[in-house]
């Protein structure tokens, strides 16, 4: 059993690859009731709406930029050293990362208001990991050729970033029309956090020059950090055989719900028309923080040292004659270069997402899903109308440790009444030939989902950069609360 | 509508199903080499010419045995494939002076000897290169060295001074090794 949950872990350990984290497809696609997760201010035609627990949003994405797993494992015949060499080692850059993301909902529905119909509630709880780590350039070029020949090369240790952690997220959101063009909303959120770790704040570099006596002098000038919460009882538990897997899930679980570091935050979006058939759409999604302060663990490696090897001047001699001048140098680096322990509480900010779309409606007007006989008090009168076909564009943007992310997506959306389809062409930082495809089918009130990302990709997934996945099913009602 | 949507998905499962991946080989994995060479500066002993001329003519003007772990200690020891100590002298004394290093094994056993012979100034530094594993010495004569041995013998009389100010010896040693992180 423990081994089925150290498997689920790495599985979705493995995930965490890689993050983007970009829903282009998802994105104003209102048919499908997980979109007000990406906008909580869209327009919406349902009366309620329950996600399926664990069947209503699986997503998962991974992308790598600059490196596939083709590359370097290809079957063919080329030396592995020469593929990372030429791939990894000469041919990435500090800005690639290898990054992931996945998403597993427990709970989500929605229902509008009976008293306003404008208004619509929408609450939840889902599961979300995250990690990104960045090609750390330098220090590989330092382990995979080392320092002889690099004479005067500062070898940067801030290329060394990584974060990732392990959210449940609890949500609140409340949608409402204020009038016929203009639909906003809002989410709040609690995060509970189950892991989390950081080493995004390092600076310093490590150089050979030539010695101030000696014909080499190694200098090593550090600022660097690496923090965890709630890593090492996970570590604890799982290394210990002679502790049961209850403790693991148990230990999972509580601080899954509440029971470990807590965060805030919230998310916010609009959808506005600009005309009968255009209209432009915004969010902004988790706007907010974790304080971390369970079981927190974390390291710090801090100082500067410079190293020519023994050093003996006769003339300045006054210690003694066979002195251990080779443990005398360790403990000197030691003692300048301190590697401690920092076990602190710390705040992490959530990576901050943003979307935005002008989309344009054209083709015959489709018969309203709405239930318009239920009279004007619970129906709104500002009901937007639904068109055969849609096309438009889509900005999105993350916050990552190296700054912001962005995507560019242009879509075209094709509805049949109870079929939608959206197709869209996405370019970013892992690959400029994104073509997704998404499609939501309604049979009676099962609302049914599928989107999959970078198609061309399928034809040897294997040396794809990116690559996402989502399915879903939602019973939605169009009828009475 | 029903063969729409039939069409859809049976497109959706070829995507899915025809998807393919060229054959890959993890077992490659097993073939990576991470071999870098590392470079340092290992020692380094100066003495000067109003230190020497204090000692009798013709004896020895430095003598150093101290404890030398560096070549000994597992992280180096395990993983060193091949390499070279790159030597540098600069004399500026007046002196002819004799250097000799020793690598002392356990019990203070020799491993390996370098003397260098240098003349007084004015003369060009010393540089000497000294391969050890394949086409070199044996690798064995570091990994067992525990002490390392100085000697600087004045090989000249104790009165004589350099026309150069400041005058010394230096005698520099620095290592570059590859060895094998994986």
């Amino acid at each position: 059993m423990k081994i089925r949950i150290i498997s689920i872990i790495a599985l979705l350990g493995s995930f965490f690859c890689l993050q983007g984290q970009n829903k282009q497809i998802l994105y104003d696609f209102n048919e499908i009731p997980q979109s007000l997760l990406t906008n909580p201010g869209i327009d919406i035609d349902y009366k309620w709406y329950a996600g399926v627990p664990l069947l209503s949003a699986p997503y998962f994405q991974f992308g790598s930029s600059g490196i596939s797993v083709h590359d370097i494992f290809a079957n063919d015949g080329v030396p592995i050293d020469d593929k990372i060499r030429t791939k990894a080692i000469d041919g990435m850059s500090k800005r690639d990362e290898l990054s992931g993301f996945f998403q597993i909902e427990f709970i989500n529905a929605g229902f509008k208001s009976k008293k306003n119909p404008d208004n619509f509630y929408s609450f939840g709880m889902y599961l979300e990991g995250n990690a990104i780590g960045y090609w750390f350039k330098d220090l590989a070029d330092l382990a995979y050729y080392g320092n002889a020949g690099q004479l005067n090369r500062k070898f940067r240790l801030d290329h060394l970033k990584t974060t990732g952690e392990l959210v449940n997220t609890f949500h609140f959101g409340v949608n409402k029309r204020l009038n016929k063009k203009l639909t906003i909303g809002v989410r709040a959120k609690l995060y509970s956090s189950i892991f989390n770790f950081r080493s995004t704040k390092n600076s310093g570099f490590f150089v050979t020059r030539e010695g101030q006596n000696n014909i080499l002098a190694n200098t090593l000038v550090a600022d660097m950090e690496f923090r965890t919460s709630g890593l090492i009882g996970i570590k604890d538990i799982v290394g210990d055989d002679a502790v049961s897997n209850s403790n693991l899930t148990s230990l999972l679980l509580k601080r899954a719900f509440f029971g470990g570091s807590l965060g805030v935050g919230a998310d916010f979006g609009f959808t506005y028309r600009l005309n009968e058939r255009t209209r432009i759409t915004g969010s902004v999604l988790d706007f907010g923080f974790i304080y971390q302060n369970d079981d927190v663990r974390g390291y710090t490696l801090k100082g500067a040292s410079t190293v020519e090897g023994v050093e003996i001047i006769e003339q300045n001699r006054t210690g003694n004659i066979n002195a251990d001048y080779w443990q005398d140098i360790i403990d000197d680096v030691e003692e300048q270069i301190p590697f401690e322990d920092a076990n602190e509480s710390y705040l992490t900010l959530r990576p901050i997402k943003v979307n935005g779309s002008i989309r344009h409606d054209f083709g015959k007007e489709l018969e309203p899903k709405e239930d318009c006989a239920c009279g004007v008090n619970t129906t709104s009168k500002l009901r937007a109308t639904r068109y055969a076909n849609s096309v438009g564009g889509q900005l999105y943007f993350i916050t990552r440790p190296r700054g912001l992310q962005a995507a560019i997506t242009a879509f075209y959306q094709k509805r049949f009444n109870n079929l939608a389809l959206k197709a869209t062409y996405t370019a970013d930082k892992f690959t400029k030939t994104n073509i997704g495809l998404g499609m939501v089918f309604q049979a009676g009130p099962i609302n049914f989902y599928l989107m999959a990302d970078n198609l061309l990709a399928y034809q040897n997934i294997a040396d794809t950069n990116y690559a996402s996945f989502q399915l879903g099913l939602n019973i939605i009602s169009w009828g009475k609360n | 509508m029903k063969k729409l949507v039939g069409r859809i998905l049976s497109l959706v499962c070829c995507v899915f199903f025809l998807s393919c991946s060229e054959e890959q080989n993890f077992d490659q994995f097993d073939d990576v080499s991470l071999t870098p060479t590392l470079a340092s500066g290992i020692l380094y002993v100066e003495t000067n010419e109003e230190t020497i001329n204090l000692i009798p003519a013709m004896s020895d003007v430095v003598r150093d045995e101290f404890e030398f772990d560096a070549f000994s200690e597992g992280v180096f020891a395990d993983r060193v494939l091949e390499g070279a100590l790159i030597y540098e002298v600069e004399n500026t004394t007046s002196k002819q002076l004799e250097i000799t290093l020793e690598f002392l094994g356990a019990g203070d056993i020799v491993l390996d000897t370098e003397v260098f012979q240098i003349d007084p100034e004015p003369t060009a530094d010393l540089q000497r290169t000294v391969a050890y594993g394949s086409g070199g010495k044996s690798l064995e004569y570091l990994i067992n060295t525990e002490k390392i041995r100085v000697t600087v013998n004045n090989q000249s009389d104790n009165t004589s001074v350099s026309t150069i100010a400041n005058a010394i010896l230096a005698f520099k040693l620095a290592g570059e090794f590859r060895v094998r992180v994986k």
